[in-house]
């Protein structure tokens, strides 16, 4: 054995983690080896010299008003995950919306600054007006899409009943993307059930708004975008949302928190990629360098824990 | 395990066990590691306070101990590499007020047969043994902390660090070579 493997193995045997196997190899070379029986007395010294800046318990005074400081912080906490809670009254207020009959029968047209988007009219310049009506269909009751049937009460003894139901009246709306009615519409269509395309136009819009900086700071929008890129079921929505929380990365703590919970639970390789490059102006924070971790070693996609460990080799501090 | 389901699930009171089960510890270490107490503190604070919003992503993958132990161990190397860009004198403790501990007072100590030269010895010592430990990078000086002062096995301590066991030991050589370089003086 070379002097510099036993001063090696000299460490690990002070500190108990020398495996019992190569503990014979080293007692022979210490045997014969005057300057590295030195090492391991010198080793030994100071394993001892550094109890003298001996580990204090912690004081029961420090130890309470620590434990207080961490209950008072946990009590203002909502009781469930924010997200869900978001996710729960996002999605019951789409329910009360009955939103598959409004997807399908509302038309939205809206006035974008440039761009082209599929199946929609475009205006050259941002319109300023408020929404309005441009076409609804007559008010011929027995034409009329039904939604809901809520109650049938037949009257005694007779031939009549009175039913209680709910109406859709298609409706086609025109106005600017700020405007707050055609933003709730909006909000209402990137919940839908059933169509694809509509929450993922919608989504689309609502993300191109947030990259453009046009309000959505705070509020509904950026809520309704982490719970697209969250829960909706498209994978295609999904990153669209993602898409639109970019600009918020650094900014916003739930905004990061949602994306790191991608990261680590979404079922899409292609999301779970985007996720990673969302996080990049954020990647030396430390929460995002453990999740980042984990995903190098756990993921099921191999360009995916390698896209993790090359974005943490790339960081400075890691040593 | 059931302690830690029930918390997964929202119960408070399962999680307020939890902590109890490991926060005089993740005190202890912080406190060690900072020398100081509002330090140790915030450690502590944000170390709970992650494993509060975090829970439901642990899959029992490892024990729960070296879970948080991860969350604890990224924030003190945070706080390690952010003291060590601030080049603080670091070598004095302070408490939770901000005083500095002199630990060059003459301390009075009533009990019989006290030596007061030996005592302040032995707190020079402390201090150059600090400041020795302030030299490490921040991973060495986690390494040292978790393998000298805590007693982890280096295996365990590799798995907090995202790291193998190899190179926890190569950590560990390297930190004791540095420290025995600069406290020559003391053999």
């Amino acid at each position: 054995m070379k002097c510099e493997l036993a001063q090696e193995k000299i460490a690990l045997a002070v500190y108990g983690e020398l495996p019992d196997e190569a503990s014979p190899e080293l007692d022979r070379h210490l045997a014969i080896c005057d300057a590295c029986r030195r090492e391991l007395e010198a080793v030994q010294a100071l394993h001892q010299a550094m109890y003298l800046y001996p580990v204090t318990e912690p004081s029961a005074n420090l130890l309470a008003r620590t434990r207080l400081r961490l209950e008072d912080a946990l009590d203002t906490l909502p009781r469930q995950s924010w997200m869900v809670r978001l996710a729960q009254n996002m999605l019951a207020g789409a329910g009360r919306l009955r939103t598959a009959p409004v997807a399908a029968s509302v038309l939205l047209l809206l006035g974008i600054g440039g761009g082209a988007f599929g199946g929609y009219h475009l205006a050259e310049k941002r319109a300023a007006a408020n929404a309005a009506i441009v076409a609804a269909s007559n008010e011929d009751l027995s034409s009329a899409q039904i939604a809901n049937v809520s109650s049938i009460v037949r009257e005694p003894d007779s031939e009549t009943v009175e039913v209680s139901y709910d109406r859709v009246v298609p409706v086609k709306m025109r106005g600017s993307l700020d405007d707050p009615f055609i933003r709730s519409l909006l909000l209402a269509a990137a919940q839908a059930n059933g169509d694809n395309e509509i929450r993922s136009n919608s989504v689309g819009l609502l993300a191109a708004e947030c990259r453009a900086g046009h309000q959505c700071n705070g509020g509904p929008v950026r809520d309704a975008l982490m719970v697209s890129a969250r829960y909706d079921r498209s994978p295609a929505v999904r990153r669209k949302a993602l898409a639109g929380l970019e600009p918020f990365i650094a900014e916003d703590m739930r905004v990061r928190d949602a994306v790191l919970e991608i990261l680590m639970s979404d079922g899409d390789p292609a999301v779970r990629t985007q996720a990673i490059s969302v996080l990049q102006p954020v990647e030396a924070d430390s929460s995002v360098r453990q999740v980042l971790h984990t995903v190098a070693v756990e993921d099921q996609n191999p360009h995916i824990r390698n896209a993790s460990q090359q974005v943490l080799s790339q960081l400075p501090e890691i040593q | 395990m059931e302690l830690i389901r029930e918390a997964q699930q929202g119960s408070r009171a399962a999680f307020d066990t939890l902590v109890r089960q490991y926060d005089a510890q993740v005190l202890r270490l912080a406190l060690h590691l900072t020398g100081s107490e509002h330090d140790a503190e915030d450690i502590h604070q944000e170390a709970f306070l992650k494993a509060y919003r975090y829970l439901g992503n642990f899959r029992f993958e490892c024990s729960f101990y070296t879970w948080l132990y991860r969350i604890v161990t990224n924030l003190c190397l945070d706080h390690l590499r952010r003291r060590k860009s601030r080049r603080e004198e670091q070598s004095i403790l302070v408490d939770s007020s901000g005083e500095e501990i002199d630990l060059l007072s003459n301390v009075s100590d009533e009990r019989p047969g006290a030596n007061p030269a030996r005592e302040l010895d032995r707190k020079l010592l402390a201090q150059k043994i600090k400041a020795a430990l302030d030299t490490l990078t921040p991973r060495e000086r986690m390494v040292f902390e978790l393998k000298h002062y805590q007693g982890l096995k280096l295996r365990t301590i590799g798995e907090m660090l995202h790291t193998t066991e190899e190179t926890a030991k190569n950590t560990l050589f390297r930190a004791t070579r540095k420290l025995r370089t600069h406290l020559t003086e003391l053999r």
